[in-house]
C-alpha cells in the first residue's frame, strides 16, 4: 500500500495569468501558498483481483480503465498502461470545488502514487509537469497550471509561466514570525456553494483578448505583493487584494454573483483591508485580510449575509501555511519477492 | 599572538558575513516540511563533521522543544549515521569505507525523509556515495560544504557552502557549527512562539 498526499492552496495575486492564451503573449505570474488541508490518495496493489477499483465519493469497480467515470484516474491509468490489479482511494480535509485547488492536489498525489506503484520516483518539478499534462492535455480541462505547481512544491512561492510552457519557481523567504502574523490577519470562509473551475475559466478564456491589459497588470503586481509580504505590510497587501478583486471581477460575469458581492461588502464595510474569492470564482471560498481587532466584527457580518442567502454550509476555515508539497507518507509496496 | 587570534577571528567573521542566506532559508523550509510529514532527518560526515552531526542531533531531538517537550505530540526525528560504532566498522571492514554512510542510509531511507550531508571539502567519497543514494530516491539533500563546495555543493538541493581557501578546515567546521546551531535556534524560537500563542489562546478561552 502507498499513501500519498498533496496540500491545497490559497492564491493571492495573478490567478488567470496561468492560462496559455495569456502566458504565450506575456509572462504569467501567480503568488500562492500551500495550506494545512490535504488531499490523500491511497493505492493498493491487488494482484489476485483482476479489476480496477476507484473509491471516492462513489465506488467504482471495472475490468478496464476506459470504463471508469473518474476522469483523472481513468486518463492516468490509460496513460501509464495500468490495466488491472489496483485499488485507488481518495480522502480530503475539505469538500471538492472549494476554490482551493483540490482537483490538482488530487492529480499531484495520484501521479506521485502511481509512479511509486510502478517503482519510479519523481522530482517535484516532474510531478507538477505531469499533473498539468494529465489535467490539461489528457483530460482536457480548460484550467491553468498554478494549482499543480502549488500542490507539488508546497510553501509560499511565485510561479512564473513562460511562453515556451516552462515554469520558474521562486520561493518566498519569510520567517515564521511574519508567516504566523500573516496567517493571523487572514480570514477564510467557505461559502458552501461549489462550482467547477472549468465553467468560469471557459468564459474567462474567451475574454482574454479583451482583458489582456487587466491580466497584465495582475501579473505585474505579483512582485509588489511579494515585497510587501516580506516586509510584513499586511494593510497594503489587503489594499492590493482589493484592487485585484475589482480587476478580476471585471474578467468574467460568473466570478461574482449577488451573494458574493454582499459577503465581500460585509467584510470590507466591517474593517477588512481587502479580500478575494479563492479559485476561479462563482462560489468556493472568500478570503479577507483584516486588522486583528476587526476579525470578530467581520465574522458576525458575513454570517449574517450567509444566513440571508440561506448558505447552510457556510463556515470559517482556519488556515495555516505549510512547507510540505506532494509527498509519499508511506510506501509498503516494495517487496517484490 | 594577539595578531594570530585576530587573524583567525577575521577569517571566521568574513565567512559568517558571506553565508548563503537564501540556501539556509531553503534548508529551514525543507526541515519544516519534513516535520509536517513526520519524516526523518539523517545527518552524517567524517571526523569533525561527524562530531558536529552528533551534537546537532542531540540538540535537535530534544533542546529544540525547550521545556515543553511533553506538550508536542510530534517531534523531530534526527538520526546520525551510522548510529553505532559497530555498524561503522562492519560496513568499513566488510564492504568498504565508502559505504559507511550509504549502507546504513539504505537500510533506513523512506520517501518522507531528508538528508543533511556535511563535508568541508565537499569531496569525501563516502559522503557523496550517500548523497547519490538520496538523490536517486528523490530525497531532498541539505549540503554543508566548505572551500569551493566540491561535488557535495553541486549535488545538494540546499547548497550551504562556507567559501574559504582550500584546507581551512578549522574555519569551515566552526562556521558549520554556527549554521547547525542556527537551525536548532530557529525551530526552538518557532516552537516557543507557537507555545506562547497557544497559552494565550487557552487563557482567552478560560476568561469566557
Amino acid at each position: 500500500m502507498i499513501v500519498v498526499r498533496a496540500p491545497l492552496r490559497i492564491s493571492f495575486v495573478g490567478g488567470g495569468t496561468d492560462l496559455p492564451d495569456f502566458y504565450q503573449r506575456y509572462q504569467g505570474r501567480v503568488i500562492s501558498t500551500a495550506i494545512d488541508k490535504y488531499v490523500y490518495v491511497v493505492i493498493n496493489r491487488t494482484p489476485l483481483i483482476p479489476y480496477i477499483s476507484a473509491r471516492y465519493k462513489i465506488s467504482e469497480t471495472v475490468d478496464l480503465p476506459q470504463k471508469l467515470q473518474h476522469t483523472r484516474i481513468k486518463a492516468a491509468l490509460i496513460d501509464l498502461k495500468i490495466y488491472k490489479g489496483i485499488e485507488i482511494a481518495s480522502f480530503a480535509s475539505l469538500p471538492a470545488k472549494t476554490g482551493l485547488g483540490s482537483s490538482s492536489s488530487f492529480s499531484v498525489a495520484l501521479l506521485k502514487g502511481l509512479f511509486a506503484f510502478l517503482g519510479k520516483k519523481l522530482h517535484t518539478q516532474e510531478v507538477a509537469e505531469l499533473a498539468c499534462r494529465l489535467e490539461i492535455k489528457l483530460v482536457g480541462e480548460p484550467i491553468g497550471k498554478q494549482d499543480q505547481y502549488a500542490a507539488s512544491f508546497g510553501g509560499i512561492n511565485i510561479f512564473e509561466f513562460n511562453s515556451d510552457d516552462s515554469v520558474n519557481i521562486k520561493p518566498l523567504f519569510i520567517d515564521y514570525k511574519i508567516r504566523l502574523e500573516f496567517e493571523n490577519h487572514l480570514l477564510v470562509f467557505f461559502t458552501g456553494v461549489t462550482r467547477s473551475a472549468g465553467v468560469v475559466l471557459k468564459e474567462q478564456k474567451e475574454n482574454i483578448e479583451k482583458k489582456f491589459k487587466t491580466l497584465k497588470e495582475m501579473s505585474d503586481s505579483v512582485y509588489e505583493f511579494a515585497d510587501l509580504l516580506e516586509q510584513g505590510q499586511f494593510k497594503n497587501m489587503g489594499k492590493m487584494l482589493h484592487q485585484g478583486w475589482l480587476r478580476k471581477k471585471s474578467l468574467a460575469s460568473k466570478i461574482s454573483s449577488g451573494f458574493i458581492d454582499d459577503l465581500y461588502q460585509a467584510g470590507v464595510q466591517n474593517g477588512a483591508w481587502g479580500g478575494k474569492i479563492l479559485g476561479a470564482g462563482g462560489g468556493g471560498c472568500i478570503l479577507f485580510l483584516s486588522p486583528l481587532n476587526k476579525k470578530d466584527d467581520i465574522r458576525k457580518a458575513v454570517k449574517k449575509v450567509a444566513k440571508k442567502y440561506k448558505l447552510t454550509e457556510f463556515k470559517e476555515i482556519p488556515i495555516h501555511f505549510v512547507q510540505s508539497g506532494g509527498e509519499i507518507l508511506f510506501n509498503a509496496d516494495r517487496n517484490f519477492f | 599572538m594577539k595578531d594570530y587570534i585576530v587573524e583567525f577571528s577575521r577569517k571566521v567573521h568574513k565567512s559568517l558575513e558571506d553565508l548563503p542566506f537564501k540556501e539556509i532559508i531553503k534548508a529551514l523550509n525543507m526541515l519544516e516540511a519534513v516535520y509536517e510529514r513526520d519524516g526523518r532527518i539523517y545527518v552524517f560526515g567524517n571526523g569533525g563533521s561527524l562530531a558536529l552531526a552528533t551534537h546537532w542531533v542531540s540538540d535537535f531531538n530534544k533542546t529544540v522543544f525547550s521545556h515543553h517537550l511533553h506538550e508536542h505530540s510530534r517531534r523531530f526525528q534526527a538520526i546520525r549515521l551510522p548510529t553505532t560504532e559497530e555498524e561503522l566498522t562492519a560496513w568499513a571492514n566488510d564492504v568498504g569505507f565508502n559505504k559507511v554512510f550509504a549502507g546504513p542510509l539504505e537500510n533506513y531511507l523512506q520517501d518522507s525523509d531528508i538528508v543533511i550531508a556535511i563535508s568541508s571539502s565537499g569531496t569525501s567519497e563516502n559522503v557523496i556515495e550517500a548523497v547519490k543514494l538520496a538523490k536517486k530516491n528523490k530525497i531532498p539533500v541539505i549540503g554543508l560544504s566548505g572551500f569551493d563546495g566540491g561535488k557535495l555543493n553541486r549535488l545538494a538541493d540546499a547548497k550551504i557552502i562556507v567559501q574559504t581557501p582550500k584546507d581551512e578546515y578549522e574555519v569551515v567546521e566552526s562556521v558549520h557549527g554556527v549554521i547547525l546551531h542556527l537551525m536548532t535556534k530557529y525551530f526552538k524560537d518557532y516552537f516557543n512562539h507557537l507555545w506562547s500563542l497557544n497559552q494565550r489562546k487557552k487563557r482567552k478561552k478560560l476568561s469566557f
